[in-house]
């Protein structure tokens, strides 16, 4: 189904606030976790480690889910499609692979976030150990998110089998 | 926004199916040596999860709070982690 005008202009502006939102609470965690690794005092370690949870949980999570869902009422509500074309496809399976691993990591998150909660600053090697991992995710997670970006601000040519199959099918119908 | 970025092209009219694009093989051919390096990293033990960079893979040999145990569900079943 094909969205009139109004509507698909309201859904892409949503699409890419929640999409770009997303990259500036991964960029504002990113802070959070540097802070965390350059800072000697376990007051500011431990502060960080629930800052970041609440940054992932009430930001980072409810964007990715709705810049996610936006993104296939977009595809599926307009002639790009879901699987007609290359960068559309490939923009969905990042998206989707992304949002798994941090629904995924948001355990870990959640994990040290209550340590963090309930120990003294005798445990700070602790929390300290797991910032390397929070680099790592939210680094190669910002990196996708780029390149999801790039995608869909470049439009790069490509169509799929499918693709082709079905533009074939509609001029067939349109020219008898 | 021009109306190109809003709806698609048509990009052909020939009646066989368009060849697979240079840019689609080259991101096939990453995403194929990242997922490999994953996989590699999984098989030689390093560990993933809240146990990563601790000796011991039980979250640094640390008594974790009951309070924390009892919320969290580890990925791999452990508090290890997996991997």
């Amino acid at each position: 189904m094909i969205m009139p005008p109004r509507l698909r202009t309201f859904v892409l502006t949503a699409h890419v606030t929640f999409s770009l939102g997303w990259i500036g609470a991964v960029v504002a965690y990113l802070a959070l976790v540097v802070a965390a690794m350059t800072s000697q005092d376990a007051q500011t370690l431990r502060a960080t480690w629930i800052a970041m949870e609440l940054t992932g949980s009430f930001a980072i999570v409810p964007l990715a889910l709705t810049s996610l869902l936006t993104g296939l009422v977009m595809s599926l509500g307009t002639k790009w499609g879901l699987f007609r074309y290359y960068w559309v496809l490939i923009s969905l399976v990042l998206t989707i692979v992304a949002t798994g691993v941090l629904l995924e990591h948001m355990q870990t998150v959640s994990f040290f976030a209550g340590v963090a909660a309930e120990t003294d600053s005798a445990h700070a090697g602790t929390l300290r150990g797991g910032l390397p991992g929070e680099l790592l995710h939210a680094g190669v997670g910002l990196l996708v998110l780029l390149v999801i970006e790039v995608l869909n601000v470049s439009k790069p040519r490509g169509m799929t089998r499918y693709g082709w199959r079905k533009q074939h099918e509609q001029r067939t119908v349109s020219q008898p | 926004m021009s109306r190109s970025q809003l709806e698609p092209e048509r990009e052909t009219t020939t009646s066989t199916p368009p060849r697979t694009p240079r840019w689609v093989k080259v991101f096939g051919i990453i995403a194929l040596v990242v997922a490999l390096l994953f996989v590699i990293s999984l098989l030689a033990g390093v560990r993933h999860g809240p146990g990563l960079h601790t000796p011991s893979g039980d979250a640094g040999g640390y008594t974790l709070p009951s309070s924390v145990i009892e919320g969290y569900t580890p990925p791999g079943g452990d508090l290890g982690g997996h991997g």
